[in-house]
């Protein structure tokens, strides 16, 4: 049993899960939405996340913006980026092997970072927060106006894309694009506008993210290279094309990695060091992929053979 | 003038046959590659991508040091040309460019290689060449305490379990007793600073309560402040790289927590303070004390200082663009000048043997780039050039100096 005194300690930690967690869901989210819509898995969403957020730090700090209007450019700067990704790099190689796609956005990571440390440079950053920096005690328990801030966006979120996908001819129309877009296109959907909305919306989402993760971690040019792993985790932990398991494979993964770690102290577990956590969000993507490849919350791929 | 060639290569025989394995070493031979009679090539590498190029600034302030004396016609009518590529911070590409660098290139000398397990990588294939590792850019330890095993390499700024020490060492002589929880990256960097950090600590009533590594490839350390807040310690040691300290002033903000915070240089420039600040909401910052050596150009002391004037001359006309109040740049023409008088001192002919040789004997009282006070010295049995900093403190936005000049020998 856990020493009663440490109870308030052991509740810390899972508080601190959970705000680390928000951020992994924030750009899980993002890796989903582009999953769902296009039916492919972007290796450059966290870089192109970080693009997005480096134009809301020079809105603000550069050119002395408030935070909203610079919120906003930067959604519209971002869609039209994603947009604009869509259009000039991934078409090109859409329709042929996966792989091919896959590979093109695993340069395109390497390119927009190697970009965005040319304009900005490796320099460290603070992007300011829209929410407050103050702190709820509750029992001993820190829970920061911040934290709950960036969970209560990513779940509004998820709320949003929930009755996009549900309730508009819009969601429909980019789901039947993902899933089938040669019968899509007999339907009249214009397929290759949906996919290129698909990575306009994965490009805002991301910049959500961005903005959520920097007041948190500091922002350079490498900002979402360590999150982007435990993302991927999240997004398959949760089942990779629903949105919902992203933010709760986000939340569960954040809480696990840190109890791990805090009950490594007290009982036998002196073998979980801080070396283990990347491994073990690893070992979480294999063992969903052999065991439940759909996730928590995602549907088992059916195919007409 | 052939006398103090004649010197300078005795001097380096002299050096060289008290080190064991060194003595086939061709001190006499004509001339070394990388040296004409109008350039000097000093090669070496720079993280200008990848999770450190925060420090691509220290290569920057080199070449502008190096490119302005060479507009006053260089050293003994030799330019010097600092040729650096970049590594990413990966000791493995750093492997190649230094192969580049000394085998296409002809580098007299790999210069300013910045990280420390990056000179490590390279450290054996220089020293099996003979080829100088001048002024590694790195505070580990074994770079100037190695000197038998690797006589060509060394280092230059104070190392880590020094800075580690002076900063035990303050807490115990001037707190009775405490509890101090500290954060620190999982790598030799980090572990040398707990060390010396320990070593200073000893037989006074200051005690490590908790010590919570966190890897390079962390997302973030909130766990960690928070096992560090929840361990009752009312110090905080950040031993932590620029992006990981400013987190952990975050994190111990968001959690309410009020420790007294002891910083390590890497991270105690004022632009990463006022960062970490975030824009006057974070009250933890206020108060840290942090080692220093360098002349901040941001500190009002140094306004009509000569050495920081200098400096901004420099960066306004050689690395235009450049941001002036990052004091990586002050580091980089602080080794660049080191680079320059040594140079100076080995008059008209210089050989690699000769430059180790007088990096081993350096006495130079005012580098003015450091702060006053602080000398480069090296000597028999001391392989260290910087071994001394002041401690200060952060207040009201800005560091504020106290006490005198600490000095560490024994480390």
């Amino acid at each position: 049993m856990l020493p009663l005194a440490a109870f308030a300690d052991f509740m810390q930690q899972i508080v601190s899960g959970l705000a680390s967690g928000g951020i992994y869901a924030a750009l899980a989210l993002a890796l989903v939405i582009i999953h769902r819509s296009t039916g492919v898995i972007n290796f450059a969403q966290g870089e192109m996340a970080t693009l997005c957020t480096y134009i809301a730090w020079t809105l603000t700090v550069n050119h002395g913006w408030s935070y909203w209007p610079a919120f906003v450019v930067t959604l519209a700067f971002s869609f039209l980026f994603g947009v604009g990704t869509h259009r000039v790099v991934i078409r090109p190689v859409e329709g042929g092997n996966v792989l091919r796609i896959v590979i093109v956005t695993i340069g395109l990571l390497i390119a927009v970072n190697g970009f965005v440390t040319w304009q900005w440079s490796g320099e460290q950053r603070q992007l300011e927060s829209p929410f407050p920096s103050n702190t709820i005690d509750v029992g001993g328990v820190a829970i920061s106006v911040q934290d709950i801030g960036t969970i209560a966006v990513t779940i509004g979120i998820v709320v949003l894309l929930w009755g996009l996908f549900r309730f508009t001819k819009v969601g429909l129309a980019l789901r039947a694009a993902a899933v089938n877009p040669a019968e899509a296109r007999l339907v009249g959907v214009r397929v290759t506008w949906m996919l290129a909305l698909g990575w306009g919306l994965a490009a805002t989402l991301g910049a959500v993210a961005g903005m959520l993760t920097a007041p948190s971690v500091g922002l350079d040019p490498n900002m979402m290279a360590p999150i982007l792993i435990y993302a991927f985790a999240a997004a398959v932990l949760g089942g990779i094309d629903s949105p919902l398991g992203a933010v709760v494979g986000g939340l569960l993964l954040g809480v696990l990695l840190n109890v791990v770690s805090y009950l490594s102290q007290y009982h036998g577990f002196g073998w979980f060091t801080e070396e283990l956590r990347l491994p073990l969000a690893l070992g979480i993507i294999l063992v969903v992929l052999l065991v439940k490849p759909s996730g928590l919350f995602g549907h088992a791929e059916v195919k007409r053979v | 003038m052939r006398k103090t060639s004649f010197s300078a290569v005795v001097l380096a025989v002299i050096a060289l046959a008290a080190l064991p394995g060194a003595l086939a070493s061709p001190a006499t031979r004509a001339a070394d590659p990388g040296i004409t009679s109008t350039t000097i090539l000093l090669g070496g590498t720079a993280p200008l991508t990848g999770p450190a190029a925060a420090y691509a600034s220290v290569a920057r302030g080199a070449k502008a040091y190096f490119d302005s004396v060479n507009a006053k016609g260089g050293v003994a009518g030799r330019k010097i040309q600092y040729k650096y590529l970049d590594d990413g911070y990966d000791p493995a590409q750093t492997v190649q460019d230094t192969r580049q660098l000394v085998e296409q290139d002809k580098a007299f000398a790999i210069f300013n290689t910045l990280g420390t397990e990056v000179n490590l990588s390279i450290r054996d294939y220089l020293n099996a060449h003979k080829i100088p590792q001048l002024f590694a850019a790195s505070g580990a330890t074994t770079f100037g305490r190695d000197v038998a095993q690797y006589p060509w390499t060394i280092g230059f700024q104070p190392s880590y379990q020094a800075e580690g020490w002076v900063l035990g060492q303050y807490l115990a002589k001037t707190k009775k007793r405490g509890k101090v929880g500290v954060l620190f990256q999982n790598d030799d960097y980090g572990k040398d600073l707990l060390g010396g950090f320990k070593r200073g600590l000893q037989s006074s009533g200051v005690k490590v309560v908790a010590a919570q590594p966190y890897e390079v490839t962390a997302s973030d350390v909130s766990s960690q402040v928070a096992k560090l807040k929840a361990s009752h310690a009312g110090i905080f040691a950040i031993f932590a790289t620029p992006k990981f300290a400013i987190q952990a002033y975050v994190f111990a903000n968001r959690l309410g927590w009020r420790p007294a915070v002891i910083d390590n240089a890497v991270s105690a420039a004022s632009n990463i303070m006022l960062l970490a600040s975030e824009g006057g909401k974070n009250k933890a910052v206020e108060g840290t004390v942090a080692l220093n050596f360098l002349k901040d150009p941001t500190d009002e002391r140094w306004k009509k200082d000569p050495g920081v004037r200098t400096y901004r001359a420099i960066m306004s006309k050689y690395a235009k663009g450049a941001n002036v109040n990052d004091v990586y740049h002050v580091y980089g023409m602080a080794v660049a000048y080191e680079t320059v008088s040594l140079f100076k001192r080995l008059g008209a002919n210089p050989t690699r043997a000769g430059l180790m040789a007088k990096a081993r004997s350096l006495n130079d009282p005012s580098n003015p780039f450091l702060l006053p006070g602080i000398a480069v010295k090296t000597g028999p049995g001391d392989g260290f050039p910087i071994q001394q900093g002041q401690l200060q403190r952060w207040t009201k936005g800005r560091w504020a100096p106290f006490g005198g000049i600490w000095t560490s020998k024994k480390l």
